[in-house]
């Protein structure tokens, strides 16, 4: 069963992401990383490189290692002289005015290296999944020709690959965002990425895209953030020091990755220190760049690059022939979006609208393409999409608790058992009270349903064995079963309507429920304070029943001191848990002393008593929760 | 009763179409089934894998920035010039203690100088002339690398032979 995957096929990196399961999973590549850079070496020993291994000695092999190899595939070599000026490989004219790399004598299509990343990707991912890849959907940029996509998807071929289809990137990132599925929207689709912007307006209804207009920068991204940064601190440095740490390349490559540091932090925090010590040496000895920077500085040094992104926006809207207010939808793509004063160009230039950013900038694009590639090869189709339940279900607990089998966002179908006990002596009914709700005590939750196991056999209390189980099949039926296991007596309940809930009372009630955690953790604490005191003083109770005379009677006296307290504060429900909690460790502490008082009395011959200290209900695998008398 | 007859009447004229529809369907269900054992078996396996790999990737998060301030202990001790001889003892003694913090979780550095230049362990910075070293061998360290295990943590930075 071979796997369709996505592909973000990109200028400066590339990423792969797949559906599993019917969820789409960005794909880490063999060097551990999320992102694949899209370069390309040939080595002087013949070996071929590629992604991160083949940037790393770029330096020492530039006119053998490419990259951008986008900015040239399908197009005519007459169109690319701009280009060319900026890579240090050669690019010559092919037939019919293609174009060729030329390394080492021979001549390479940008097909063939695009096909060598392509071939990285899918064997990666097919080393994440443990199954072959064999199909893909590759995405494109918007504005790409008909040559363009079709010299794409050679490349994909000539990497082995079935290319399911060619998807626009702005279709893909509104893919990720199940815009697909809206009637009549306009979207905007803004990427700026490493090296290029793109700004995209489409239309989307009935599940079909249409792209209205495509403007950009072919020659403005993040790098160019990066690079204003450096020379900021470059010339910082030298006005205080005199030295241009541009000139020394180890230096330069210390503060390019520290310029890039702060810029991430800087999108999250308001100020960032770059330290850089020994960064460089002069005759007076070294030199420590240590400078503040903050998120003003830094809007302040790269303003202009923020407003270079101004002219494509309103060339698209104007195309489109469309106004600000037309925009249902935006969607942000490429890590420097992450930019705070990005994000606040694109808010007014799209009239204050919030754009969609929740799915990674870096990544959408490869989730769309995934996520396509899964409806393509019928996996979408054919993955049972499994429900969850909304909220946790249980049941209610002595004090009048909500003790919860399933808890919220469990997938179903499942099924889940626990074993309860009984609250008194010989009693001889249970009543199942079936709860669904998030809240600690059983009054605040919804109540599903009730019902009675009657017949239990006599014993004392915490001795009978309640198993009850919650069962809920694939369509959300809940079905409640409470056995006695003693007596094999069974009684259960169905109930259909537990996951037909909707999304605004589910909202609801799990809202409340954090608006109320601390007090409902309270209120759950007193509930079990009283619950462990009165069971201890039960046991005690029966302890000093049956040892009888071989009780001290001091210690008698004491034990039904304490029992007589908690008894009192028991009736009047207190909610003094520290009091309660005190009671009865002290107890406990008596019952430890009966026990051992017994066991050397009954190892010298007589009668033994139940050894003491047992918590409630422990010993077996009874759990700690009774249910209330009934 | 007459119903059920009839309905049981009108089953029979169209079995063979049925079966044959619930056959595909059987077939499509159960292989649906097995796509999904199959996509768990996978996924729990991953799953495995990846706990070990988390644990790894959370340790990485302090490792490497560790590695940043070894650094500095290398470039530091490295313009240490006139200072006093316990200073720079003291330095010493703190770097290694550092390292041998590092090397206790499997961290160890990167031989690096005189070897061949191979990008699986290196990231070149440029190239140097070179009297002591054979074309294309690391003529010098930049920048330290370290191995974790049987991985790359960090590569070394490096200039090449000419």
């Amino acid at each position: 069963m071979a796997k369709a995957v996505g592909i973000d096929l990109g200028t400066t990196n590339s990423v792969v992401a797949v559906m599993e399961g019917g969820q789409p999973t960005v794909i880490i590549n063999s060097e551990g990383s999320r992102l694949t850079p899209s370069v390309v070496a040939f080595t002087k020993t013949g070996e071929r490189l590629v992604g991160q291994i083949a940037k790393r000695q770029a330096v020492l092999n530039p006119e053998n290692t490419i990259y951008s190899a986008k900015r040239f595939i399908g197009r005519r070599f007459s169109e690319v002289q701009s280009e060319i000026k900026n890579v240090p490989y050669k690019v010559v004219a092919g037939p019919n005015d293609a174009v060729r790399f030329e390394m080492m004598g021979k001549q390479y299509a940008p097909e063939e290296i695009s096909a060598q990343v392509l071939r990285k990707l899918a064997d990666d991912a097919a080393k994440y999944l443990g199954e072959k890849v064999t199909d893909a959907v590759i995405t494109v940029p918007a504005y790409f020709n008909d040559a363009q996509r079709q010299a794409t998807k050679d490349a994909g071929k000539i990497a082995g690959l079935n290319v399911l289809r060619i998807i626009n990137e702005p279709t893909a990132a509104s893919l990720a965002y199940g815009l697909d599925k809206k009637k009549n929207e306009t979207i905007m689709v803004f990427d700026l990425g490493g090296g290029t912007f793109d700004v995209s307006i489409l239309d989307v209804g009935d599940g079909v895209f249409e792209v209205r207009a495509t403007s950009g920068d072919t020659h403005l991204g993040g790098d160019d953030f990066d690079k204003r940064l450096v020379d900021w601190l470059a010339e910082e440095f030298r006005r205080q020091q005199g030295i241009d740490l541009r000139k020394d390349r180890q230096a330069l490559q210390r503060l390019t990755e520290a310029a890039e540091k702060a810029k991430i932090e800087l999108s999250s925090a308001l100020e960032t220190t770059i330290s850089l010590p020994f960064v460089t040496a002069d005759a007076t000895g070294p030199k420590h760049l240590e400078m503040k920077l903050t998120r003003a500085k830094f809007d302040q040094l790269t303003a202009d690059l923020v407003e270079r992104c101004v002219g494509p926006v309103k060339q698209a809207l104007s195309d489109a022939k469309i106004s600000e207010r037309d925009i249902d939808e935006v969607i942000l793509v490429g890590g420097s979006t992450r930019t705070p004063a990005v994000q606040s160009l694109v808010r007014r230039l799209t009239g204050g609208k919030e754009p969609n950013q929740s799915v990674n900038p870096d990544e959408v694009v490869a989730v769309g393409a995934a996520i396509q590639a899964g409806v393509l090869a019928g996996e979408v189709k054919n993955v049972v999409l499994l429900d969850v339940t909304p909220l946790s279900l249980g049941v209610e607990t002595l004090g009048g608790v909500m003790t919860k089998l399933i808890e919220r966002n469990t997938t179903i179908p499942v099924r889940k058992s626990e074993i309860f006990s009984t609250a008194e002596d010989n009693q001889a009914a249970v009543d199942i009270h079936v709860l669904q709700g998030e809240r600690e005590l059983a009054r605040d939750n919804r109540t599903l349903g009730n019902f009675r196991l009657e017949g239990i056999r006599p014993a004392p209390r915490g001795a009978a064995q309640i198993e009850v189980t919650f069962d809920i099949d694939a369509n959300g039926i809940l079905t409640v079963t409470a056995k006695d296991k003693q007596s094999g007596k069974e009684q259960r309940i169905t109930i259909s309507g537990s996951t037909q809930l909707s999304k605004e009372e589910i909202d609801r009630m799990v809202a409340d429920a954090q608006a109320h955690s601390v007090e409902d953790r309270k209120r759950r604490e007193e509930v079990e304070a009283r619950n462990n005191a009165d069971s201890m003083a039960y046991q005690v109770e029966r302890q000093i029943r049956e040892l009888g005379d071989r009780v001290p009677l001091n210690e008698k006296a004491r034990a039904e001191q304490l029992i007589a307290d908690i008894r009192e504060l028991v009736k009047n429900n207190s909610s003094d848990v520290a009091r309660l909690r005190q009671l009865t460790s002290d107890l406990q502490q008596i019952a430890s002393g009966l026990a051992s008082a017994a066991y050397s009395q009954a190892s010298s011959g007589a009668q033994g008593g139940r050894p003491g200290g047992t918590p409630p209900g422990g010993g077996d695998d009874v759990i700690d929760a009774e249910f209330k008398e009934t | 009763m007459e119903a059920t007859d009839e309905n049981k009447n009108r089953t029979t004229g169209e079995a063979p179409a049925e079966i044959e529809r619930l056959k595909e369907e059987l077939r499509r269900e159960h292989e649906m089934y097995l796509r999904a054992l199959a996509d768990f078996d996978n996924y729990r396996r991953r799953v495995e894998r990846e706990r070990l790999n988390t644990v790894r990737s959370g340790k990485r998060e302090i490792v490497l920035p560790l590695l940043d301030v070894l650094d500095g202990f290398d470039l530091a001790l490295a313009h240490m010039g006139d200072a006093p001889a316990s200073v720079t003892e003291g330095l010493e003694a703190l770097r290694r203690k550092l390292l041998g913090l590092l090397e206790a979780q499997g961290i160890s550095p990167i031989v690096s100088l005189g070897e061949t230049f191979n990008p699986e362990l290196h990231d070149a910075v440029g190239t140097v002339e070179s009297e002591t070293f054979e074309s294309g061998a690391v003529a010098e360290e930049v920048q330290r690398g370290y191995r974790w295990g049987d991985d790359v943590l960090r590569p070394t930075r490096v200039r090449v032979a000419r």
